[in-house]
């Protein structure tokens, strides 16, 4: 197969993906189904920030949704310093440090004033935890499962720390009552279409920037390293510089997804930290297909569009969890490679038997692709 | 004097706690490379299984350890003929396939016996406390740490001293050739997640009395598991013994001097700095892989 055309046609499907979810407010005039799908879409953003660090570097995060909470709750402070304060004075203090004897800002609150500087937080924050904990991590060589158990700890106790400190984030309630988003003079109200706009756009300039990494040759690198580290290694390369560097940006992303997420909800919570969500985002992006930035978002559209539908029964709602564990568990059993790959296999069987007579050259190169990676 | 004996009480009450919960995850990471997420709620179906056979029957924290045992071996069994089986040579997808059990699990328990607190009897025998130094302590967490330690010691008599140990032994360090010499590798391996599950049933039984039982209550003992297994490195069980110590007395040290969050949040740091510069562990043994 011709390896431009495979990548233009790629990229053309990249696009429509993106044009397609920036018409969806063109045939739809419901404030509480943009809201809804806003939400979703927040959520595709998530799996592919997983499906960056997970499909193309081999590094499972059981943790994404830590890194989404910090950004949510760098949003959240600012948009609460935004609202006129009901119980306090003048000085502005958010209403649950009042009721917590809490009598100054805290340092850490003040430059959330403003709100570039909240923007800027939001990403940055984040990256520089996955930083930080990636230089640990990799600079110390954990690979595979111990990475992720690290992952899904640090979740945990960064969840329980926020929980503990009530007097500056809220606890168990979150940051709740916020001011509306602001920028440069446009208000974005939560259920209106700007909002799902500006989170179309977020997503497909996300989409589209991961799609460019991917492709790069820190792309490559990085897939090999997924492949097969040591030999990365012994051509010289700085695998875990590579390493440190896609989970930062994976994180930068969630954190993106965080702050959008607050905006669309109206609100920050400890439970946006939790293992639940953390655990949907890995089930998204294997249903999806974890090798495929798209498919890994297709995946949290399907599921969390499914997951909406069915919560509207009360027998679906109790069991859903029951049923969303036992598909992943089949997923992970018989589809390794999720949806995407699945639509894979089948273009595959298709062009080969449209062409049944040229012989398939770029099947034992797949089939020794899986061996390396089973020997790993 | 006397605090600093109630304070070393403390911590080896949560080592012995601790050392409980991961064992029977060292032993299944140790010898078939599975990191079972479940592990979580295979302590939380423990501690329901002691709730159920207390309510249900009137049996007795003591009386209930053994078929407690025995319904979660046979639960492990079941799971790894279904699952695990087929994922030997999947590593990071072992995490997600136990994962989702889990999360079946805390879910049937929350349909099934409701997602409200339960309460587990202490046995009444035990209920009353010791004085050791001038320090009391709760017969029942002294019986909890004499318990993890006999089980720790039969494990490691059977690891070491009986013929299925020597078959795991051999499994561990080559399972092909193992294979090659007769040893039924898939066998060995489904009694090992057996026998590691049963081990998290008891570890949850014997909590339940001590902490208020929830379908969500796996998730804080498996992480911690986990930490104490990445610090003593998989391949030793005296390693597990010995993190689990180090652990249980830090954890009680610093929540002493702070809080239980603050505490497990400055032992979550110094392990992830600790794995910088020994990323195999504290105690792993010195084999060649």
């Amino acid at each position: 197969m011709n390896l431009t055309g495979k990548s233009a046609q790629q990229t053309l499907l990249y696009g429509a993906f993106c044009v397609a979810i920036l018409l969806v407010p063109l045939f739809l005039d419901d404030a509480f189904l943009l809201n809804k799908y806003s939400r979703y879409l927040v959520f595709a953003m998530l799996a592919v920030a997983l499906s960056l660090s997970w499909g193309y570097a081999g590094i499972l995060n059981l943790g994404q949704a830590t890194t989404f909470g910090l950004g949510s709750y760098c949003m959240a402070m600012a948009l609460k310093l935004g609202t006129v304060p009901v119980h306090t004075g003048s000085d502005g203090l958010p209403d649950f440090m009042v009721w917590n004897n809490v009598t100054e800002l805290p340092w850490f609150w003040a430059p959330f004033h403003s709100m570039a500087f909240a923007l800027m937080a939001g990403i940055l924050v984040p990256a520089a935890f996955a930083a930080l904990l990636g230089w640990f991590m990799f600079r110390g060589r954990i690979t595979g499962v111990y990475a992720a158990i690290i992952t899904l700890a640090a979740m945990v106790v960064v969840n329980l720390v926020i929980i503990d400190q009530q007097r500056f984030t809220g606890g168990f309630n979150g940051i709740t009552d916020l001011a509306q988003f602001e920028v440069a003079g446009l208000a974005f109200d939560a259920y209106s279409s700007s909002t799902y706009y500006l989170v179309a756009f977020c997503l497909s300039a996300v989409l589209l920037l991961s799609l460019a990494i991917t492709r790069s040759k820190t792309g490559m690198i990085l897939q090999a390293i997924r492949d097969q580290e040591d030999r990365v290694r012994f051509f010289g390369y700085d695998v875990a510089l590579y390493k440190i560097f896609v989970f930062a940006v994976s994180a930068g992303i969630a954190g993106l997804a965080g702050m959008l997420y607050t905006i669309v909800m109206e609100f920050a919570s400890p439970t946006f930290l939790g293992v639940p969500l953390s655990l949907s985002v890995v089930i998204w992006v294997a249903v999806g297909g974890r090798q495929s930035l798209l498919g890994a978002a297709i995946g949290a559209l399907i599921v969390t569009g499914v997951q909406g539908a069915l919560s509207e029964s009360e027998t679906f709602l109790e069991s859903w969890m029951l049923i969303m564990g036992g598909l992943f568990v089949l997923v992970v059993l018989f589809l390794p490679k999720g949806i995407a790959g699945a639509f894979e296999m089948l273009a595959a069987l298709f062009l080969r038997r449209s062409a049944a007579k040229v012989p398939s050259v770029s099947q034992p190169a797949g089939e020794a692709i899986t061996h390396g990676e089973g020997a790993s | 004097m006397e605090l600093v004996v109630s304070q070393l009480l403390t911590g080896l009450s949560i080592a012995s706690i601790l050392m409980l919960v991961a064992l029977g995850l060292a032993v299944i990471y140790g010898v078939t490379g599975v990191i079972n997420l479940a592990h979580g709620e295979f302590v939380m179906l423990g501690a329901y299984c002691a709730w159920f056979l207390q309510t249900e029957f009137g049996l007795g924290l003591i009386a209930s350890l053994v078929p407690i045992f025995i319904v979660l071996a046979l639960f492990g069994w079941i799971i790894e003929a279904l699952v695990i089986r087929h994922l030997y040579n999947r590593p990071l997808d072992t995490i997600l396939a136990t994962w989702g059990i889990g999360v079946m699990a805390q879910q049937a328990v929350r349909l099934m016996a409701g997602g409200e607190l339960r309460y587990v009897e202490m046995p009444a025998a035990l209920s009353s406390s010791v004085n050791i130094f001038g320090a009391t302590e709760s017969a029942y967490r002294l019986f909890i740490l004499g318990l993890a330690l006999s089980l720790f010691a039969l494990t490691w008599y059977i690891y070491r001293h009986t013929a299925f140990g020597l078959k795991l032994r051999a499994i561990t360090q080559n399972r092909d050739i193992a294979s090659s010499f007769g040893i039924n590798s898939g066998r060995v391996y489904r009694a090992t997640f057996a026998y590691g599950a049963g081990i998290a049933g008891l570890a949850g039984a014997l909590v339940s009395p001590l902490k208020s039982v929830s379908p969500e209550m796996g998730t804080t003992y498996v992480v911690d598991a986990f930490m104490v297994v990445v610090l003593g490195g998989t391949q030793s069980l005296f390693g597990t013994v010995a993190s689990s110590g180090i652990l249980g007395e830090l954890s009680g040290f610093l929540a002493f001097h702070s809080n239980d969050t603050i505490a497990k949040a400055l032992v979550l740091l110094a392990i992830v700095i600790l794995i910088r510069f020994r990323p195999q562990g504290l105690f792993a043994a010195r084999v060649r892989t």
